[in-house]
């Protein structure tokens, strides 16, 4: 724009002085504008632009989405932006490299499979005269966890407390001291309590108890809150708080249950299931 | 704008600020010519207080620091003594404004603007000159503009890598190159106009060439100089060395000392109204007699309205006036190199009838003074038998007496100055025996007159054209005598004919004055003739095709085209001329060509199998490259070497990991490995 009204004005200072140089810069910049184009979408055109992974992540929290672009054997490319609108912008640049991956951030809001909008390509470069845009429409859906809100409980009934003390226990676990026995051959010597072998002259074998969590379960009917999103924010601090705890659990929401189990897979699996809870099945989900 | 909705750092980054301050210079550079010097540290110290900034080193200035500086740079510039509407005014105070403006550029925008400030200031430059040097610097001026804005678009991790200057720089150069057929396109069919209002003119422009009055020696000091005045070249017929006269100025009014046009001193706009209203241009006045010569000038930069022109020239171009006393002027000052056409008849007769004002202004002597001559011119009068016989009498006295012609004529005073030439010194040039000429002719009662000019000229090697330079200058006489009009009368050439035969040079070769003070002029050394010839004639392809190039040339262009093909064909030609610059760009910048997203060297091993394919080793799809290299080593020893080469060369990009840098060396021995396979 501005680069237009140096042009008018350089023309008619050309009329002017009827000076030839002066026309030339003129229209030297006249064609600079116009080779610009060109120039400007020759660096977007010809990207590939492969979505690798939209990680999972928690309403009102920013869904992260890995891409990976690739350039043609043949052109570099400098300074093009990748992002939304007021969102994440990530500016890529492949010169010697052809191909890399870039992390953007797209912020959600409700819970579900989330579509990242159609990504913004632009690219100003080289001169800044123009841009050169285009819009990438990925296939690819995240999942958007409920948002982990812990609701107080007028009942007692289920609090991480209370359930750990009633928990059966196990014979020969590894976590709690259960006391001693005598020794059997095939203890293993780590075990053998040298305390009581120095008293006594007995050999000793220290004995541990698992407790067995009696199924712990979340369960959507027990919970004493009124209303499926808050009941689902519940749920999900309830898991994001047991898994933190280590601890063994199951879930069970209405139309699935999930056999109690502990680990990031399980979790996963269970945060899953809140974020879909009462939506339409999806042709095909991916969870990373 | 894109920058309000996305996060795009807005900041001018290190690198580019660099870019900015070296084009800022570049830029400015030229100015030192042109401007008060002190414009000069004050932009270099505003660029050196940026470039702290930029380092950290001071902090950026206030907005009150910088209103302060802006205002004195504006005192500055007032208080240098120029006017305040002068084009000189307006470019010092733009290029204060672009030096301030690095002060606060901060943002991205204010770059953007600082390098489109430039791009118009190198415009400017050229008001100011337009040589060819001058041309070049330009251009350098724009890459370095346009790297610039390709610096300040790279991002900041691209900026570091070491070629980043490289590349924006060859990338400038490359835009710009690639542009050249579109604007030479536009330069010759962008349609030119006539001005569109009346532009300020400079005033530090000194005035070159012949001014408007002649006082003894003035011409001498032009004779020093071997500038160039102006190029002439002819269609048909060519003029012979005598008949190269180029009128000027006409003087018509001698104080004793110094001649000058008119009566009273004018400026020169009120001489043409002095002289239109008086002395208008009427083709009733001339009788039209042998054949014409037609030319095309091209007058150099003398920021004076004055043409010289053979005289009578009945035809000229637009843009200046022809007058009655047979002179061309140009409508406004001439500022940049001027091209015209004209026609002359050198055998028609002017002015048969002899208006009175014209009289009396070709009568006119001061009321006392140079007495001797005037006695002696009224007694040589009586022994004549005519008022022609009287011209040729006085003519021959200029043989026959020991008249010298040198460039170092002794003083002639104050007072008396043509009785002293004519009857003691006897020595001078031009101006002395034309001034003395007419004192005799007027003082016996003859209209007579002066005109200032050029006389000849130097022929281009090819004869294609004929430059006439400063040391060219000459005055020669008219005397109008009944029955015949006007006739050109040159006393010099009585005493020196080689003047007009040769040229200056060969007139004063004897004493060896010829551009004397001027000792380094190529003209002084020979065996730099051919060289300067050579330029010569390329600074006349420059002034006569691109400086020279404006709407009568164009005109003729097309005119030249279109009798070849009616208008339609030629706007389809236009257009396709356009299209095919497109299309040039297209296949240029490989936009056409079909992408390949595979790894190069994947398609240089791809490239490799089917090579040895042809050689009758087939891969099998199963097989590694490591294993198939054995084999095809195998059948084909005498390649060997270099299949087992290439082979690990690819197995290496492929599975030795690497950042992506350094892959151009390995592809390079890939490729030649290929060529020596085949």
């Amino acid at each position: 724009m501005g680069l237009m009204v140096i042009i008018v004005l350089l023309f008619l200072l050309g009329i002017n002085f009827q000076n030839s140089l002066v026309y030339i810069v003129c229209f030297w910049l006249i064609a600079l504008l116009v080779i610009n184009i060109f120039y400007t979408y020759r660096n977007l055109s010809g990207l590939t632009i492969k979505a690798i992974s939209a990680e999972p992540c928690f309403a009102g929290e920013k869904m992260v989405l890995e891409l990976e672009v690739t350039r043609p054997v043949k052109q570099r490319k400098s300074a093009i932006y990748f992002g939304w609108k007021n969102e994440d912008l990530v500016e890529l640049n492949l010169q010697e490299e052809q191909s890399t991956r870039i992390k953007l951030s797209h912020s959600s809001d409700k819970r579900g499979r989330f579509t990242p909008p159609r990504i913004d390509v632009f690219t100003r470069f080289p001169t800044g005269l123009n841009t050169a845009w285009s819009y990438a429409s990925m296939d690819i859906q995240g999942i958007v966890y409920p948002e982990p809100i812990e609701k107080s409980q007028h009942s007692d009934k289920q609090s991480l407390d209370d359930e750990t003390s009633e928990g059966k226990e196990i014979a020969g676990g590894a976590s709690d001291f259960a006391g001693t026995r005598e020794y059997q051959a095939g203890d293993s010597p780590k075990h053998i309590h040298w305390g009581q072998y120095a008293k006594t002259g007995d050999l000793y074998t220290k004995s541990f108890v698992d407790y067995e969590s009696h199924d712990l379960w979340l369960d959507w009917q027990s919970l004493n809150i009124s209303g499926t999103e808050s009941r689902l924010s519940h749920l999900s601090a309830m898991i994001l708080a047991f898994h933190e705890a280590q601890k063994q659990f199951g879930l069970r929401i209405p139309g699935k249950e999930i056999l109690p189990d502990k680990g990031e897979a399980h979790k996963v699996r269970c945060l899953t299931a809140l974020a879909l809870y009462g939506l339409p099945q999806a042709e095909a989900s991916y969870v990373g | 704008m894109l920058a309000n909705h996305y996060a795009i750092s807005q900041q001018v980054t290190y690198r580019g600020m660099v870019w900015l301050l070296a084009a800022q210079l570049v830029v400015m550079l030229p100015f030192a010519f042109y401007l008060p010097i002190w414009l000069i540290p004050v932009m270099l110290i505003s660029s050196y207080w940026r470039f702290r900034v930029l380092k950290g080193e001071s902090a950026q200035p206030k907005l009150f620091v910088r209103l302060l500086v802006v205002a004195l740079g504006i005192a500055g510039v007032l208080l240098s003594g120029m006017t305040l509407l002068s084009l000189d005014t307006m470019v010092s105070l733009l290029l204060l404004g672009f030096a301030f403006k690095s002060l606060e550029a901060v943002r991205q925008r204010d770059a953007l603007v600082v390098v489109f400030i430039g791009f118009f200031l190198v415009a400017i430059s050229f008001l100011f000159s337009q040589s060819i040097p001058a041309g070049a610097y330009g251009v350098i001026s724009l890459i370095i503009l346009t790297g610039a804005l390709i610096a300040n678009q790279q991002s900041p991790a691209q900026q570091i890598s070491r070629y980043a200057t490289r590349s924006s720089l060859k990338m400038a150069s490359m835009m710009l190159f690639q542009c050249l057929p579109l604007m030479v396109l536009v330069f010759i069919f962008m349609p030119r106009f006539s001005p569109l209002w009346s532009i300020p003119s400079f005033e530090s422009h000194a005035k070159t060439g012949i001014t408007d009055s002649m006082a003894p020696g003035d011409i001498a000091n032009l004779s020093k100089s071997d500038e160039l005045a102006f190029r002439a070249s002819f269609e048909g017929r060519v003029p012979q060395s005598d008949e190269l006269y180029w009128r000027g100025l006409v003087l018509n009014n001698f104080d004793g000392k110094s001649w000058q046009q008119l009566p009273d001193e004018y400026d020169t706009s009120e001489l043409k109204h002095q002289l239109l209203y008086n002395m208008a241009w009427n083709d009733a006045r001339i009788e039209i007699q042998g054949d014409p010569f037609k030319y095309e000038v091209i007058y150099e930069k003398t920021g004076q309205p004055w043409l010289f022109t053979l005289t009578p020239t009945t035809k000229v171009d637009g843009k200046t006036i022809k007058f009655g006393d047979y002179r061309v002027m140009s409508r406004g000052d001439i500022q940049s190199p001027f091209m015209m056409n004209a026609v002359s008849y050198p055998d028609s007769k002017r002015d048969l009838e002899l208006s009175d004002y014209a009289r009396n202004l070709a009568l006119q002597l001061p009321a006392s003074g140079d007495e001797k001559t005037r006695e002696f011119a009224r007694v040589l009068r009586e022994s004549s038998l005519s008022n022609a016989d009287y011209v040729e009498k006085v003519l021959n006295r200029f043989t026959d007496q020991s008249y010298f012609y040198t460039l170092r004529p002794p003083l002639l005073g104050d007072k008396d100055t043509i009785d002293k030439f004519l009857f003691e010194t006897q020595k001078g040039f031009c101006s002395h025996y034309s001034g003395s000429f007419v004192f005799m002719m007027r003082a016996a009662g003859i209209p007579a007159r002066i005109v200032v000019g050029y006389l000849g000229g130097e022929w281009s090697p090819d004869g294609e054209y004929l430059s006439v330079r400063q040391y060219d200058a000459h005055a020669w006489a008219e005397v109008w005598l009944e029955g015949e009009g006007w006739r050109r009368v040159d006393p010099t050439s009585r005493v020196a004919p080689s003047r007009v035969e040769g040229g200056l040079e060969a007139a004063v070769e004897y004493e060896g004055s010829f551009l004397e003070g001027n000792p380094f002029s190529a003209r002084n050394f020979k065996w730099l003739d051919g060289i300067r010839k050579k330029m010569d004639s390329i600074q006349y392809g420059w002034r006569r095709w691109i400086l020279g190039y404006d709407s009568e040339s164009q005109a003729g262009l097309l005119k030249s085209v279109l009798d070849k093909m009616s208008s339609i064909p030629l706007a389809a030609l236009v257009g396709a001329l356009f299209l095919g610059i497109f299309l040039l760009w297209f296949v240029m910048l490989g936009l056409g060509r079909r992408q390949n997203y595979e790894a190069y060297e994947h398609q240089l091993y791809r490239k490799f199998c089917k090579r040895l394919e042809k050689h009758g080793v087939l891969r099998e799809p199963q097989q590694t490259p490591y294993e198939f290299a054995l084999i095809a080593s195998k059948k084909l020893p005498s390649r060997a070497a270099a299949i087992q080469d290439f082979s690990s060369l690819y197995q290496q990009l492929c599975y030795v990991p690497r950042n992506g840098a350094g892959r151009d060396e390995p592809h390079q021995k890939m490729r030649r490995l290929l060529r020596e396979i085949s």
